[in-house]
C-alpha cells in the first residue's frame, strides 16, 4: 500500500510542478523582469493627445517580440465596443528591441476609441457628439510580452480637465 | 489503515473519472473562428452585414448538427478598427482550444497579426493585401489580390475605350485611401497599366474621413483623364463619385472602383450621382445577390424581409463556407481529438475549387495561392441598380509584377 501512495505521490508532484512551471506569473520571474513606463504618468483628456500621445516605455521583454499594451478596466465600467465581462482594452503596440526594450505611442484612433469613446460618421470621421469620455481615475495599465508572456504593470491618472479661467 | 487507503484510492479513482466523463460528454465538441471585426467603428457599415452572413451560415450548420458532430463557435470581437485592440483580442483567445480560423477585418490588422499567426501555427483570412500572395505564408485573402482586381479594371477601360472607337489607350486617374491599403492596389496595378500602354496619372491620396474631394477629383481632370477610379471602403467611392457628379466630372470622366465601391450603402443615398459607374467586385453585387436563391433564403431565414439587405451578407457566408469546407477536411484528416490549428492551415491549401455556390468564385486556396477565388465581375450602375455588365472573368496575376 505504501508504495501505492509513493507511486501516486511521484505522479501527483510532477504534474504540479509542471503547472507551476508554466504559470505564466512565475514565468515572469525568470529572467530579467520587466517594467512599465507610462509618459505622461497623469493627463487629461484634450486634443493636445493627438499631438503628443501617451506613450509607454518598457524593458526587460523578449528581444524582438510583439508587445500588447492594455488599459484594465475599473469594475462596472462600461466601454463602446466591448461585451459585458471584457476586463481590458487594448490601446498600444510595440516591438521589443535586441535588448528587450520597446516604446509604443497610442494611435489617434485609439485614443478616440478608448478615452474619448466616439462615434463614427459614415464619412469615417469621428463624432464627437457621441462621445463618453473616460471619467477621471487612475487605470491600470499592463504591458505584455506576446513571445515571453512577460507582464509590466504601470498606471495612468486621468485628471479632470483644468477649469477655464473667466 | 489499509481501509483508510482503499478509500483514498477509490476518492482519486472517482475525481479522475469525473473529469474524463466532463470532458468527454458534458461540452459538445466544439472549435471556434474569430472575427477581429468592426462593429461600432468606421467601417462597420460594411462589416456588419458581412459577419451576419457568417453567422447566419454557422447558426444553419449547428442547427445541423454541426460538422461531424463538431459544432462552430463564433466570437466576434469589435475592434472599432483599431490595431492595437485587435492584437490584444487575439492575445486573449490565442490559446482558445481549437481556435482554427482568424478573419482580421483591415490590412493593418491582417499585418500585426500574421507575426503571431505563424507562431502559433494558426491561419488567417484578411482582405486583399497582394503581399500575402507574394510571400506564402498563413494569411490567405478573401478574393483576388486588390492589384490584381485594379489590373481587371484597366483590361474592362482598355475594352470599353476601344468599344467607343478610340485608338491607343486612355489616361487614368487614380485617388484613395492615404493608407495601406490605398497604395496596395499601385503595386502591380501600375506595373500593369504600364504593360497595356495606359497613361497612369500621378495617383492622388487623401486621409480617410476627407469631407470633400473636389480638389483631388479637379487635379486628375485637369490633367486630362479619361477615367478615374476611386478606392476607399463604401460609402468613401460613393463620396468621391458625389463629388465627382457636383463637379459635372462624370459627364466626361468614367468613374471605376473596386470590390468595396457602391453598395446598397452607397445607392440607397446617392443613386444619381453614381448613375453609370463601373464597380469590378470578386463577389455578387446587386440584384445578382438579391436574387441568388441560397443568400436570399439565409437572409429571409434569418433577418425577415430583403429591405435592408446588403450584398456584403453573401461574402461573410462565403467566409462560412471556406471555414467548413477546411474543418470537414482538417476533421476527415486527423479527427476531432488529434484537431490543431495547424491542420486547418494545411486543410485549407487542399480545398481548391470549392464552389461558393455563385457567390464569387470557385476557391483557389492552394499550397501556392493564398487567393480566395480568381475571378471577377464587372457591374455598372444603372437606373439606381447595380447590375452586371460582364460575366465572371479571371483577374490578370498584378502580384507577380511587383518587387515586394
Amino acid at each position: 500500500m505504501r508504495i501505492i501512495k509513493i507511486l501516486l505521490l511521484l505522479a501527483i508532484i510532477p504534474t504540479l510542478m509542471l503547472g507551476a512551471i508554466s504559470c505564466q506569473t512565475l514565468q515572469s520571474l525568470i529572467g530579467p523582469q520587466a517594467k512599465l513606463e507610462v509618459i505622461p504618468a497623469e493627463t487629461f483628456l484634450s486634443p493636445a493627445l493627438f499631438k503628443k500621445p501617451v506613450t509607454f516605455k518598457g524593458s526587460g521583454f523578449a528581444p524582438k517580440e510583439m508587445i500588447s499594451v492594455e488599459m484594465v478596466l475599473p469594475p462596472g465600467m462600461k466601454m463602446k465596443g466591448l461585451k459585458e465581462g471584457e476586463k481590458d482594452v487594448g490601446i498600444a503596440i510595440g516591438n521589443a528591441d535586441e535588448k528587450g526594450n520597446f516604446t509604443a505611442a497610442m494611435k489617434p484612433i485609439a485614443t478616440l476609441n478608448w478615452f474619448f469613446q466616439v462615434g463614427w460618421t459614415p464619412l469615417l470621421k469621428p463624432n464627437f457628439k457621441e462621445a463618453r469620455p473616460i471619467p477621471p481615475g487612475v487605470y491600470k495599465i499592463n504591458a505584455t510580452g506576446l513571445d515571453s508572456d512577460k507582464v509590466a504593470t504601470s498606471s495612468l491618472k486621468i485628471v479632470p480637465p483644468p477649469k477655464k479661467k473667466k | 489503515m489499509r481501509k483508510q487507503s482503499v478509500i483514498f484510492l477509490l476518492m482519486v479513482l472517482a475525481i479522475c473519472v469525473g473529469l474524463v466523463t466532463l470532458s468527454s460528454t458534458s461540452f459538445a465538441k466544439e472549435v471556434s473562428y474569430l472575427s477581429l471585426a468592426d462593429y461600432t467603428g468606421p467601417i462597420a457599415g460594411l462589416n456588419v452585414p458581412a459577419d451576419m452572413g457568417l453567422e447566419d451560415y454557422i447558426k444553419d450548420i449547428n442547427s445541423k448538427g454541426g460538422v461531424d458532430g463538431v459544432k462552430i463557435k463564433f466570437i466576434g470581437i469589435d475592434t472599432r478598427y483599431d490595431v492595437a485592440r485587435a492584437v490584444s483580442a487575439y492575445k486573449r483567445y490565442r490559446r482558445t482550444p481549437r481556435l482554427l480560423v482568424v478573419n482580421s477585418i483591415s490590412t493593418g490588422i491582417g499585418k500585426a497579426v500574421a507575426r503571431l499567426i505563424e507562431r502559433d501555427k494558426r491561419l488567417q483570412i484578411v482582405p486583399g493585401d497582394g503581399e500575402f500572395q507574394a510571400h506564402i505564408q498563413r494569411t490567405f485573402i478573401w478574393g483576388p489580390a486588390y492589384q490584381d482586381a485594379f489590373a481587371a479594371t484597366l483590361d474592362w477601360i482598355m475594352d470599353d475605350w476601344k468599344a467607343k472607337g478610340n485608338s491607343g489607350a486612355p489616361v487614368v486617374g487614380y485617388l484613395s485611401w492615404d493608407n495601406p491599403y490605398g497604395r496596395e492596389h499601385l503595386r502591380g496595378g501600375k506595373e500593369y497599366a504600364e504593360k497595356l500602354g495606359i497613361k497612369f496619372l500621378p495617383p492622388e491620396f487623401f486621409p480617410p474621413g476627407t469631407l470633400k474631394h473636389d480638389v483631388y477629383l479637379t487635379r486628375l481632370a485637369k490633367a486630362g483623364a479619361n477615367y478615374i477610379h476611386a478606392g476607399g471602403v463604401d460609402p468613401t467611392p460613393t463620396n468621391v463619385i458625389r463629388d465627382a457628379y457636383a463637379l459635372g466630372i462624370t459627364k466626361k470622366i468614367q468613374m471605376t472602383t473596386d470590390y468595396w465601391g457602391p453598395t446598397a450603402l452607397g445607392i440607397g443615398v446617392h443613386a444619381k450621382a453614381l448613375e453609370g459607374t463601373v464597380i469590378t467586385s470578386f463577389y455578387q453585387r446587386g440584384d445578382d445577390s438579391r436574387n441568388n436563391p441560397f443568400v436570399a433564403d439565409l437572409w429571409k431565414k434569418h433577418r425577415g424581409s430583403m429591405e435592408k439587405f446588403n450584398e456584403v451578407y453573401g461574402m461573410g457566408m462565403s467566409w462560412g463556407m471556406t471555414y467548413v469546407a477546411g474543418l470537414t477536411a482538417a476533421l476527415k484528416a486527423v479527427g476531432y481529438d488529434n484537431l490543431k490549428p495547424d491542420d486547418m492551415y494545411k486543410a485549407y491549401q487542399g480545398i481548391t475549387g470549392l464552389d461558393k455556390h455563385g457567390i464569387q468564385g470557385v476557391c483557389a486556396y492552394s499550397p501556392t495561392s493564398r487567393r480566395g477565388s480568381l475571378e471577377v465581375k464587372i457591374y455598372r450602375v444603372k437606373n439606381g441598380k447595380i447590375v452586371p455588365i460582364t460575366d465572371w472573368r479571371k483577374a490578370p496575376d498584378a502580384v507577380s509584377l511587383h518587387k515586394f
